[in-house]
């Protein structure tokens, strides 16, 4: 200590202070190092003891880490009150007795693996099926006067969008559970179809309905069944089976797909999932009546199921039931009829199929048909349904486009200004970057019919383009430099007509054009594939905007197509 | 020395606090002007007066929600059966129009109401105390002052308890920072109540001239109270108060209908002041509006597609044989543009320079046809009928759209009526709110109002869930806003928004 003190005061100095130092500094700087501090879903949970036991769920089943990583999730939360009553229902007691395959597939069937908000559930399936296949039912009901939204008709929506770091969640109030009856065993346990059940199992419907399906995921697979009750069978004149034979089967063989009574039932089952909010918005239904198409109509908040003015004459149409509609079954969904409907013979109508209108657009509900759409771009690894063209999988600049702009902007402006607003981009046309672009058309009522496409014209850099009607060449080429023709001497649209043009879109404009490529015979009613093949190497976008089938009987000039917005233009 | 030294020390110190404190601790703004220094003549409460009015025609600057006129109309009209998407409206927008809401809609930020209460409270609050620093100021200016303010915000908590129904009730004014703003809500009813308090002394406090029409037409005046009493007295189902309300304006000389004319339509709307008018916001050439740039530059809402031929009727033998309200006076056929706000007369559009048609807030046949409401649920439904008459007269109403209702008959009348009121009111910010009230009466006897009118805004594919919500009487009221419920926790949201 005395040396300590004898050291000259400088150092005596430096000493202190170093001591002081050390004693000082050793708390450490806390740095905040994230930017943001929203909970990821399975933290979510953790934090919430209300939904402690679908956590425990996806403990058990190994999900827990997974909807903690990055993405873009919708997560239906099940309360544990849910949760409990689920368990009262099976008849356990604890998670664990429960199987583990069960509580998989209940995981995977409350989560979906996009971003979908309360406010684009409609009266329909969700555009995204959830993690097991199946899709969910949106919707909306009023108890007690207290109204909430739906999931799957009887859970209801206790606290919606809660915005995470990976997605977003919807709590519900009771546990989704995976349909395990096929339409067949849903269409025999409802005594009021047992008339229908017959005809079913006379006709050999009823095994085709009560086949699994074999890829959950694809929408094509699923059946769809207009099921009518014993007292609308009674209503027509039909009791017993035997009756029915004797009006329809002038085969005397139902297990024949050409017997009329056969017909009768296939004519009531619809290929794909289709839910009434599908229905509402689909102009006509095919059916597995071979060539047969049901027609629908939206009347207020009624659909109705043929219901046509044909030759001027309203044909009076049915109405499907909407309160028991819309059950689905692990194959498919069930509707309820109120009347009795009868194959109709069609004649061949006009279709007009926008390019845009297509499955792979319409589900990017947060642009197809709006605004601020601008350019959304689609790789060929996500298309598939509604078209596909040849590409490379993963290259880059092989995509087609979906340009939306504003509706009522000018025909000069913009790129979609065409009908509807909207356009299709194909960007780069050529071999070995996007070639042959198959559009699957909408249905086409069997028939003969002239197609002509629309598209906006371009300077440069594009060229000629072939169109193929189910891998059949149109004799007429398509050349994208060629602008609509604008004259002032008042050459007549007759005349540009026979020279296979006309002017489509009203107000018209130079900047687009359509062209008669040719004539087809539609051989069946149904949809087919419209292929467009570019001849030369484009190296900037190619926007089309519409095809149109029209009968050949049928004006071709006429109703117009309202540029800028979806409206029809009549003769004056 | 040492002594010389500290003496020059000492004045130093002096000197330097004495003298130099003053200018950079003063702490009053250099652009503006404070409290302590307002509020010491009646030429400043006129001003704060007409500070309130200026900030009901646009936000001030640094604010950049939209005018409370725009408000006005969104609530009024999205939720109706008479309107459409334009090409540039907003995701929120379109929403709403199809009672697809959620608590994260910016269009429920209530700020510009909230914000113009304030003003109107801060005269009333702060106004009283003048008259003891300034002589000239009279009781009764003073009382004129007080009528302005209690009536506008009387005005606004009724838009407010119509629009979202349980809101906070803020009564007197917000001066600091240390004021308590964790203010939960009030019902409608204790709303509602609230407001007619403050009419009833408004109007014994109101002015009933000016001396000058823009003034007459553009201040609240006691008619102006007592078209809102009528309003208010409708909305709680006291149908003789309504009555007498309405009474007091039409026993005034100062209103009448204008015959149809060709012009008819720049008379009342486009020029504005004329003898229908009540009350009106007074956009001019140097304050415009903002309709120009969202009904025709770039359009945010359209003309239901329908509305020209189901609402005013198309007379197919004489095409100039028009409804006076309908064809390029409410809208414009074919592209159902809103023409009300746009238009100088039935062929020429306002220069965008130009565009300052008022906002209607009243007019003189919103009273006739609220009496004849009134009337109607007196079961005088004759004298209804009557009033309804008189008006389709004057307008011009096409025969078919007329009616014969039975005079017993209250849900024809009721029908006809709100037909009728469509076509007067089409695009003033009153549809939904003309809905909501008839369909809610005697505990939601006629909710079919609101549902037929909600099948026309749904989309098809989201139609009956759209039924469903409208079965609860929740989801007629817009949810408060997730920014509001962050803010002040004092708040309860509206369990429909859940």
């Amino acid at each position: 200590m005395k040396r300590l003190l004898r050291l000259p005061s400088l150092l005596r100095l430096t000493l202190v202070f170093l001591i002081a130092l050390v004693f000082q500094n050793c708390s450490e700087q806390k740095i905040k190092e994230t930017t943001d501090e929203t909970l990821n879903i399975t933290e979510y949970l953790r934090t919430n003891s209300d939904y402690s036991m679908f956590l425990e769920i996806l403990d058990i089943t190994n999900y827990a880490a997974f909807m903690n990583t990055y993405g873009t999730y919708t997560i239906f939360i099940p309360t544990n009150d849910a949760v409990q009553a689920y368990l009262n229902d099976v008849g356990a007691t604890s998670l664990s007795q429960v199987p583990i395959t069960d509580l998989q597939n209940i995981a995977k069937l409350h989560i979906l693996d996009q971003k979908v908000n309360t406010t684009s559930f409609t009266d329909g399936k969700i555009a995204t099926p959830s993690l097991y296949g199946q899709y969910l039912v949106t919707g909306a009901s009023n108890k007690n006067g207290v109204s909430s939204t739906t999931v799957n008709k009887d859970a209801s929506i206790v606290a919606s969008n809660i915005e995470l770091g990976n997605g977003v969640v919807h709590v519900i109030d009771k546990v989704l559970r995976v349909a395990d009856k096929t339409l067949a065993q849903t269409i025999e346990a409802d005594p009021k179809l047992s008339l229908f059940t017959e005809v079913l199992k006379e006709t050999g419907w009823y095994d085709k309905l009560n086949q699994p399906l074999t890829d959950i995921t694809d929408i094509d697979s699923y059946l769809t069944v207009l099921a009518q009750t014993n007292e609308v069978f009674q209503e027509a004149g039909y009791t017993t089976l035997d009756q029915l034979k004797n009006r329809y089967s002038h085969l005397n063989n139902p297990l024949d797909l050409k017997d009329s009574l056969n017909l009768f039932v296939s004519y009531r089952i619809l290929p794909r999932l289709q839910y009434l909010a599908d229905i509402a918005i689909t102009p006509s239904l095919v059916t597995k009546a071979p060539l047969e198409v049901i027609s629908t109509k939206l009347s207020k908040d009624t659909i109705l199921l043929n219901e046509d003015i044909f030759n001027g004459v309203l044909e009076k149409g049915v109405a499907i039931d909407r309160s028991v509609s819309d059950v689905t079954a692990s194959n498919g969904v069930l509707h309820y009829i109120k009347g009795n409907v009868a194959i109709k013979k069609r004649i061949p109508a006009p279709v007009y199929f926008e390019f845009t209108d297509i499955a792979e657009f319409r589900r990017l509900t947060a642009f197809w048909k709006k605004p601020a759409a601008t350019l959304q771009t689609l790789f060929v690894g996500d298309a598939g349904i509604d078209v596909t063209w040849d590409a490379k999988a993963g290259d880059g600049a092989a995509w087609i486009g979906y340009r939306k702009d504003a509706d009522g902007t000018s025909i000069l402006n913009g790129v979609g200004n065409c009908w509807g607003a909207d356009a299709i981009d194909i960007n780069r046309f050529r071999d070995a970057n996007a070639q042959n672009i198959r559009f699957k058309t909408p249905v086409i009522i069997k028939g003969r019919y002239k197609i002509w496409i629309s598209y906006r014209q371009k300077g440069t850099k594009l060229g000629n383009v072939k169109v193929f009607f189910n891998g059949i060449e149109m004799p007429r080429q398509i050349n994208l430099h060629e602008g609509g023709n604008t004259d002032t001497a008042n050459t007549p649209e007759t005349v540009l007509e026979s020279q296979g043009y006309k002017r489509y879109a009203s107000p018209w404009s130079n900047r687009v054009n359509c062209r008669l490529v040719g004539v087809v015979d539609v051989p069946t009613t149904g949809r087919h594939t419209l292929t467009l093949q570019s001849q030369g190497s484009f190296s900037d976008g190619a926007w089309f905007d519409m095809a149109e089938f029209r009968p050949v009987e049928m004006d071709q000039l006429w109703p117009k197509f309202a540029a800028g917005k979806s409206t029809l233009v009549q003769k004056p | 020395m040492q002594t010389k030294i500290r003496t020059i020390l000492a004045i130093f110190i002096i000197f330097v606090s004495a003298s130099s404190c003053d200018s950079y601790l003063d702490l009053r703004p250099q652009d503006g002007i404070i409290r302590e220094e307002f509020w010491k003549t009646k030429e400043d409460i006129q001003a704060a007066v007409i500070g309130i009015y200026s900030s009901m025609l646009n936000s001030p600057p640094g604010v950049n929600d939209f005018p409370l006129s725009q408000y006005l109309f969104m609530y009024g009209e999205l939720r109706g059966d008479m309107i459409a998407p334009g090409g540039n409206v907003t995701e929120d927008q379109r929403d709403i129009m199809n009672s697809n809401i959620i608590a994260s809609n910016e269009l429920t930020d209530w700020s510009i109401f909230y914000r113009t209460i304030n003003y109107c409270n801060t005269v009333i609050d702060l106004a009283p105390a003048v008259r003891e620093k300034d002589p000239t100021l009279t009781q009764t200016q003073l009382n004129h002052f007080l009528s302005e303010a209690l009536a506008i915000r009387a005005y606004l908590y009724f838009t407010l308890a119509r629009t979202f129904r349980d809101v906070p009730l803020k009564l007197d004014a917000t001066l600091s920072d240390a004021d308590n703003f964790q203010l939960p809500t009030n019902t409608q009813s204790e709303v509602f109540a609230q407001v007619i308090k403050d009419l009833e002394l408004a109007e014994q406090y109101g002015v009933e001239d000016y001396g000058n029409n823009p003034s007459n037409r553009g201040r609240i005046t006691t008619y102006a109270i007592n078209a809102m009493q009528a309003d208010v007295y409708l909305w709680v189902e006291d149908y003789e108060k309504a009555v007498v309300a309405a009474d007091k304006v039409i026993a005034s000389p100062r209103f009448s209908l204008i015959q149809a004319s060709s012009n008819w339509f720049n008379t009342v709307y486009a020029q504005g002041n004329s003898t229908e008018s009540i009350f009106e916001f007074q956009f001019t050439p140097s304050n415009l509006n903002s309709f120009y740039s969202i009904f025709y530059l770039r359009p945010q809402f359209l003309g239901g597609v329908e509305v020209l031929e189901d609402v005013f009727g198309i007379d197919l033998e004489n095409a100039n044989n028009r409804d006076v309200r309908g064809e390029r006076a409410s809208l414009v056929p074919g592209t159902a543009q809103i023409y009300k706000y746009v238009g100088l007369n039935f062929n020429d559009l306002k220069e965008v320079q130009s565009s300052d048609t008022h906002w209607f807030v009243y007019r003189f046949a919103d009273v006739l046809l609220m009496k004849a409401e009134a009337l109607t649920e007196l079961n005088r439904g004759a004298e209804a009928i009557e009033i309804i008459e008189e008006i389709r007269l004057k307008r011009n109403a096409l025969e078919v759209t007329s009616q014969e209702p039975g005079s017993e008959n209250k849900i024809e009348i009721i029908n006809y009526l709100l037909e009728e009121r469509a076509r007067e009111f089409a695009y003033e910010g009153k549809r939904w709110f003309d809905l909501l009230r008839n369909a809610k009466r005697n505990n939601y006897e006629r909710l079919d109002i609101l549902l037929s009118a909600g099948i026309v805004g749904a989309l098809p594919e989201q139609q009956q869930s759209v039924l469903a919500k409208l079965r609860d009487p929740n989801s007629h009221y817009l949810p408060i806003n997730t920014n509001e419920l962050f803010a002040n926790k004092a708040l309860v949201q509206n369990p429909f928004y859940k």
